[in-house]
């Protein structure tokens, strides 16, 4: 092997990761983060640090001082926005993603059963992989993201026919639907897909994402919108809720995600 | 086929593995040798969406238009050898679409090599659609049937490919769980071992449909889990898994690929198996890698690191178009050939060794997974695999433990940068595979009670447990 004695690495490669972590721990960033009232605060670092076994307690002693609706809002998905928060700022990554956000739904699964009437969501999406597609991984993890932001997610699985996606959405009237595909040649699903949905009379935009998909291809059918990463999703679901049409997500995507 | 593990290094030293050489070479198609001093050129494609509606515009697509201008530009420039390589969309599962490809893309070989001269094969990589939920073997059923998997296999070889190969997925159940959940015990006994017993027995019967119909049964990758693993740990930007962690289970995948050659394949492997490096050192038989001249497909932390021992190198794949310098694949095969170019230059002039040294060192501390695929550390992960070599799940922990202490000590000796959180990890991983037990029954009892929930796809008897 050649002797690497003397040479400068640093005029080869450049290790950005290294040079821009962040230092702050998460216990230092959350002290700012948490919320301030101690009942609530103590659920919302049971989501923070991941503790799903201990979380059942925890809900459980905080719903007998405060309202369930309450314990759901100010606790858990307070806690599960630090974990945002944290995943934004580099310090948390998609592992830590995964487990707050079960052990948030595990908090709710209890809280919610003592909230008169049950509690509403958001609303609720449709999330596929497209037909011929068996790549579902992307979509798992959005579908974990649109969870933790209150929607009800009717999530199809992988290699979904058209048709089935299609009469889904005419049963359930979804706020939208997500398809991924890994493949260009499964991508080909989401414009039938869209032009099935309109021929049923339902306006509502058809996210296509996943590795193989761009958003030219996304922005080529008529209802197609794109979404690049997961946690855009549920960002681009709050401004369909707010009323937004496929048209002006389209026109307006690089603000909405730069927001 | 009778099953053979490797308990021994084909390579002796870490020192001689080098780029275009294997232990094992092997010939097929017209004129091809691969391993065998030279590197080839591997090129891969996928056809414009739409064409797969139509089996005659699709073996237009491949044959007429692909092919052909691939085969134009080898010509063109003077590259004497070309490997072909045609990964099968999906619905090439049936033989009225995929047939006519195989068959016109070994003619068009043909005839390449008998009017010009240049040496030129086809490998053919067919899609393992199985699915853990629905029965990973024939005769469990399902949408995804298992028996379409070998049926594939048949018509590949019996239209004339010169390769087989294929991107499994027996594991995947588990591996998706455990790159998501950053769970290094799922991933070794999803990958390290169910995936190994899935590569043997698949690979079993690959060899002998491959045999039947004298073509060569090429090998396979970890594409599904330790691929999955490194494009999330993705570049500097990037945070969704780590990059220790996506390297450990790049260790721990090579024990998995290198069940296929244990099972009567016999080389090249897949160009996205990044492991190959590993499994060559330890098997002898030739790799195919992909690396900088792939950026059509994706960006990784090693590429030219991962040139340094290959034997055919590879663009990854594009989708067929147009672009200012010819259409796509004559674009990156000039690419992947050019660079094959300079690496058989090298060979010529006795400057192997230098050449892959500066391939090898131009990445050597780019990321940890770059640091334990450099070839002499990769030979240290491949010895902890022979060490084990006759059982799959000690051998893969042996890969992973040996690759994630090769990280740490380049850490500690300060040659390798790590975040703090790249670190912790690292530290964390190594603490829970020393904590796992050596002994596979307690291993599988255990994991079959701890992702009952988790991983509700795992089905025992996809892999006769």
């Amino acid at each position: 092997m050649l002797s690497s004695k003397g040479a400068d690495f640093s005029k080869v490669l450049k290790r950005y990761d290294i040079d821009l972590q962040v230092e702050a721990t998460p216990e230092e960033m959350a002290k700012k983060l948490l919320p301030t009232d101690p009942v609530f605060n103590k659920v919302a670092e049971e989501v923070m640090y991941m503790r799903f076994k201990t979380v059942g307690p925890v809900v459980m002693e905080a719903l007998k001082e405060r309202d369930p609706l309450d314990v759901i809002n100010k606790g858990l998905v307070a806690g599960m926005e630090v974990v945002a928060k944290l995943y934004a700022e580099h310090v948390y990554y998609l592992p830590e993603i995964m487990m707050a956000a079960k052990t948030m739904e595990i908090g709710i699964a209890l809280a919610e059963k003592q909230v008169p009437g049950g509690r509403e969501a958001k609303a609720t999406v449709v999330m596929h992989a497209a037909e011929g597609d068996p790549h579902d991984i992307g979509k798992n993890i959005a579908a974990v993201m649109m969870r933790s932001s209150g929607y009800d997610v009717i999530d199809m699985g992988r290699d979904v026919p058209v048709v089935d996606a299609i009469a889904k959405c005419v049963e359930v009237k979804p706020l939208f639907i997500s398809g991924t595909a890994l493949m260009t040649t499964t991508m080909t699903a989401f414009p039938a897909v869209a032009k099935g949905l309109q021929d049923a009379g339902l306006e509502i935009p058809m996210m296509g994402c996943g590795g193989a998909v761009n958003r030219d291809f996304a922005n080529s059918y008529d209802l197609g919108i794109y979404s690049e990463k997961a946690p855009q999703t549920p960002i681009l679901a709050q401004k369909i809720l707010d009323g937004y049409t496929w048209k002006q997500i389209r026109d307006e995507w690089d603000n909405i995600i730069g927001e | 086929m009778a099953v053979t593990r490797y308990t021994s290094m084909a390579y002796k030293d870490a020192d001689d593995l080098v780029f275009g050489k294997a232990v094992h070479p092997v010939s097929y198609g017209f004129g091809i040798q691969v391993g065998a001093g030279v590197v080839i050129p591997e090129i891969n494609y996928a056809p414009r969406p739409g064409t797969e509606k139509d089996a005659e515009k699709l073996r237009r697509e491949y044959v007429d238009y692909i092919s052909k201008d691939i085969l134009n530009r080898a010509v063109t420039a003077g590259f004497p050898n070309v490997q072909l390589e045609t990964e099968w969309v999906s619905q090439m599962n049936q033989e009225k679409l995929s047939g006519p490809v195989v068959a016109g893309q070994k003619a068009i070989c043909e005839k390449y090599h008998e009017e010009y001269g240049v040496n030129c094969a086809v490998r053919h990589t067919i899609p393992d659609q199985r699915e853990a939920d629905e029965g990973l073997k024939p005769g469990m059923g399902g949408r995804s049937y298992p028996e379409k998997l070998f049926e594939c296999a048949e018509i590949a070889c019996e239209n004339g490919t010169d390769v087989l190969s294929c991107e499994t997925v027996g594991g995947k159940e588990f591996a998706d769980y455990a790159v998501t959940n950053g769970d290094i015990t799922a991933f070794l006994f999803g990958v390290g071992y169910l995936g190994s017993l899935d590569m043997t027995y698949v690979w079993s019967e690959f060899s002998e449909i491959a045999k039947k119909n004298k073509c060569i049964p090429g090998g396979d990758t970890n594409c599904s889990g330790a691929n999955v693993s490194m494009f999330m740990a993705g570049g500097y930007l990037d945070n969704d898994v780590q990059k220790t962690f996506s390297a450990v289970t790049r260790c721990i995948s090579a024990a998995r690929t290198l069940a296929a050659w244990e099972s009567g394949a016999v080389g090249p492997d897949k160009d996205c198996g990044y492991e190959g490096i590993i499994c060559k050192a330890v098997a002898g038989k030739p790799t195919a890698q992909e690396g900088k001249n792939c950026q059509c497909a994706h960006c990784d932390l090693q590429g030219n690191l991962i040139a340094q021992a290959c034997d055919l190198w590879s663009n990854e794949s594009v989708e067929y178009h147009p672009e200012f310098g010819g259409t796509s694949v004559q674009c990156w095969f000039g690419s992947i050939a050019y660079e094959a170019a300079l690496m058989n230059t090298a060979t010529q002039l006795g400057q192997e060794k230098t050449l892959r040294d500066l391939y090898m060192y131009a990445d050597r501390t780019r990321g940890p997974e770059a640091y334990v695929l450099a070839y002499d550390n990769a030979y240290k992960v491949g010895q902890a695999i022979a060490e084990n070599g006759n059982d799959l799940y000690l051998r893969a922990k042996a890969a992973g433990l040996t690759g994630a202490k090769i990280i740490l000590n380049g850490y500690e000796t300060k040659e390798l940068g790590l975040t703090n959180k790249q670190l912790d990890t690292l530290k964390s991983i190594i603490k829970t595979l020393e904590e796992l037990p050596d002994d596979t029954d307690k291993i599988t009892e255990y994991c079959t009670k701890e992702y009952k929930d988790s991983v509700p796809n795992y089905n025992p008897k996809n892999y006769d447990l």
